[in-house]
């Protein structure tokens, strides 16, 4: 008890030491880090730099843009919830950042109410064209996703044994289910053109066509981007129901699809979405088919490039299959190489405009 | 210490500094909080390390550890207060010049702005506290006063002068009703109020989810989970008008009327000594003709009405809307505010001092996080470590070899668990 005593009293000292030093340096050193590079900044959604998905991929972007142009410094800020956006925008603000990157269409009124009150700042922000008053500089940074969620839904559909397999979103967005119309287009194209006699669940699309800012239909949604448990249930249901792949749309809450998969065993597979599933979760690449990557990381680079030498242009980028803004990726699992033919034949299509992405061209074939 | 030897004033006062005083061993608490906090500065800033293990390379090398490390830390330190609180440089070019007021009082306005519903939820659960009930759904009743008080917000529409105050009734409403359920079950049926209150949580929380989900509150034209917005006449104004850019709103004067409520309350009203005397000593209290089933049943819907306000002042201050992720997870003020109150040991002046600082150090951690790198999270790390020691006065008073002093004995702000 008196050698605890004896080494308690020690510590305190210690610490009061250390702490008056502390509280005495805080006191004296001057500001050393005059702001002479140009800072880069970003704004995550709720799912963190490291979610595996769009958030940590605009930080990827960021870092890439650094790899780039060493001159760059870059800094990220994380929301732990909507009530952050503002506060979180305003510190980037206050710090001058040459630019400030916002991700998510949830970001949209926040970018856009903090871009109004200052014009001058540049902005770019992720899955989402915000309307800011004229004299602003706002580059909204879009991916029709559709395009390859096509090319995922006939991979998925060729890979089915069991001749089902199924999507599910995070929240209703547009930026979410414009990558499960696409799915379930790919779906049904493949069934009508190979009668392959496989379908789609997960989503039902309402009837007319897909744009950017709206994408409207019937579907399963977790109702977040970080829960993954729920993602796991809702992907172990669609495995009872027949299905053999699964296209989680939800960030993060995909990682459940990959705990249900590895739980199912053999045969049950995973698309991935976003950012490539092997290089961003490695240990599980065997479970991966493929993904339906969106080009965030090279289009936020290109934005902070362009930024940092003075060219930033304001206003919409568009990423499709022909400027490779959006791509499907192959995964772990070897694909026959008469499928990857006809997804070749298919990617041209659509670049050619011969082939449409909308579901409703594509009736379900009883 | 008696009236036959008269003490010099400096013993007085070095006798008090080492006395076990609940505000000395806070005020220790803290200093081993930002101890804490440097160390894990220092072991996870790669520089810093790499100094430390060429300590032994040359002689200039300790020094230049040592140097490393208090620029780091001091770094920290330094951006956390200057975001949080004043930027003197900032302050003094104002004074100065006159010019830049806004960027000056925008750190302290942030604070202010994140410790007012801190102020108003905290309080509500160190008044359950003080009573012996541990009121764990004070999240959940803070969620529901921001959907009632949210509602009256969207839907009605009459000039500020009734609809604000009209607004801010329904939340306190809405918080008394989430908190009347655990009071009745357990005044009435002896469950015991822990579990229900953080079981109610999750029934408040999906009813958030339904009713950002539903068509009268929903904002109109979107598919995802967010409410109206607020009407201008049901938000709280700036405080300094909405060109200052300053976020800092008239909630500030709600939450300082709370304090002064609170003070009253517990103080000089005679239901609050019914209260207090309840919590120091349930069978005396009931010897005492004090009704335990009433007490039980009012100090919920009291702290209920608190959270409940502190919900609605939250989302009319600062985002004007609630949606599904609104005071959820790592947000949920309900769930500071218990760490707040012990912290504050339960009493008014005490839980606005630690939200002020529990605001400060999340404000302050974003600015370090922005400016140095090193994650907001450290903040998270010495609010906890802060915490740890306050709950644990014995661990304090050992390690600074404090005496028993003035006050006798310390009252463990975390007893009255189970009762």
């Amino acid at each position: 008890m008196r050698s605890i005593r004896r080494l308690s009293t020690m510590l305190g000292a210690a610490s009061l030491v250390l702490g008056t030093l502390t509280v005495s340096v805080v006191a004296t050193t001057v500001s050393a880090s005059a702001a002479t590079k140009f800072k880069a900044c970003v704004v995550t959604d709720t799912g963190g730099i490291n979610d595996k998905s769009f958030n940590a991929s605009a930080w990827a972007g960021l870092g890439d843009a650094k790899k780039s142009d060493p001159s760059i410094s870059i800094s990220y800020l994380s929301s732990t919830s909507s009530a952050d956006y503002v506060p979180n925008i305003n510190t980037f603000i206050h710090e001058s950042c040459g630019v400030i990157v916002t991700v998510g269409f949830l970001m949209d009124a926040a970018t856009t109410s903090a871009a109004n009150a200052h014009p001058t700042q540049k902005f770019a922000i992720v899955d989402d064209a915000p309307v800011v008053k004229k004299g602003t500089s706002v580059l909204g940074l879009q991916y029709e996703t559709d395009q390859a969620g096509f090319l995922g839904g006939m991979l998925a559909a060729g890979m089915s044994k069991k001749g089902a397999v199924a999507t599910y979103g995070g929240e209703p967005f547009p930026s979410v289910t414009l990558y499960m119309n696409g799915f379930v287009a790919g779906v049904r194209y493949y069934d009508k053109t190979y009668h392959a006699k496989v379908k789609a669940l997960g989503w039902t699309p309402a009837k007319g066509a897909c744009s950017l800012s709206t994408c409207n239909g019937k579907g399963t949604f977790t109702g977040n981007f970080t829960d993954q448990t729920a993602g796991k249930t809702d992907t172990s249901t669609f495995f009872s129901e027949g299905a053999d792949i699964v296209f989680p749309v939800a960030g993060s809450v995909g990682l459940g699809s990959v705990a249900a998969a590895k739980q199912a065993g053999k045969g049950h597979y995973v698309m991935w979405v976003d950012s490539n599933g092997c290089t961003k979760d490695p240990s599980d690449c065997s479970l991966f088919v493929g993904t339906v990557a969106k080009g965030v990381e090279p289009s936020v680079e290109a934005a902070v490039l362009s930024a940092a030498k003075g060219t930033f242009k304001a206003g919409s980028y568009v990423g499709t299959l022909a400027n490779k803004g959006t791509a499907l990726e192959y995964g772990g699992v070897t694909i026959p190489s008469a499928l990857k033919a006809k997804i070749a034949t298919a990617k041209a299509g659509i670049i050619a405009g011969t082939i449409s992405v909308n579901p409703n061209n594509y009736p379900v074939v009883k | 210490m008696t009236e036959a030897t008269p003490v010099r004033l400096h013993r007085r006062v070095w006798a008090q500094l080492t006395s076990q005083h609940p505000i000395v061993v806070t005020i220790f608490a803290l200093i081993l909080g930002f101890l804490v906090g440097a160390i894990i500065i220092m072991t996870t800033t790669a520089s810093v390390l790499d100094a430390w293990r060429g300590i032994f390379h040359n002689w200039g090398a300790p020094g230049h550890a040592i140097k490393l490390t208090f620029d780091n830390v001091g770094a920290a330190y330094r951006t956390m207060f200057t975001g949080s609180v004043v930027d003197p440089n900032s302050l003094w070019h104002s004074l100065t010049t006159g010019k830049n007021w806004p960027v000056t009082l925008t750190p302290i306005s942030e604070t202010l702005t994140y410790a007012t519903p801190l102020v108003i939820v905290s309080i509500g659960v160190g008044i359950a506290f003080q009573t012996g009930i541990f009121n764990i759904g004070a999240n959940g009743q803070a969620v529901l006063g921001g959907i009632a008080g949210g509602v009256v917000a969207t839907m009605v529409h009459l000039p500020m002068v009734i609809h604000l105050p009209l607004a801010l009734l329904a939340g306190v409403a809405g918080g008394m009703v989430a908190g009347s359920v655990p009071g009745i079950l357990k005044a009435f049926t002896g469950a015991h109020e822990v579990i229900v209150t953080i079981m109610l949580n999750y029934v408040v929380y999906a009813f958030l989810l339904f009713a950002v989900l539903s068509t009268p509150f929903q904002q109109p034209g979107q598919q995802n989970d967010i409410s109206r917005t607020f009407d201008g006449s049901a938000q709280f104004p700036p405080l300094f008008g909405t060109a200052s850019g300053l976020r800092v709103s008239y909630g500030v004067l709600v939450a300082a009327m709370v304090v002064v409520f609170a003070w009253w309350f517990l103080d000089r009203s005679s239901l609050g000594f019914d209260f207090r005397v309840t919590g120091a000593n349930p069978s005396a209290a009931r010897a005492s003709g004090i009704s335990a089933r009433s007490v039980v049943v009012l100090v919920f819907v009291i702290s209920g009405g608190l959270a409940g306000l502190a919900g609605f002042v939250q989302a009319a201050s600062t985002t004007h809307e609630i949606d599904g992720g609104f005071l959820i997870g790592n947000a949920g003020i309900g769930f500071t505010a218990i760490t707040i109150a012990l912290l504050g040991r339960n009493r008014p002046m005490g839980i606005l001092w630690s939200s002020l600082l529990f605001a400060a150090l999340g404000v302050g951690g974003r600015a370090m996080q922005s400016q140095t790198g090193i994650p907001l999270d450290l903040a998270t790390v010495i609010q906890s470590v802060i915490v740890l020691f306050v709950a644990t006065p014995v661990l304090v008073k050992e390690i600074f070899r404090l005496r028993a002093g003035p006050v006798a004995t310390l009252k463990l702000a975390t007893q009255g668990w189970g009762t």
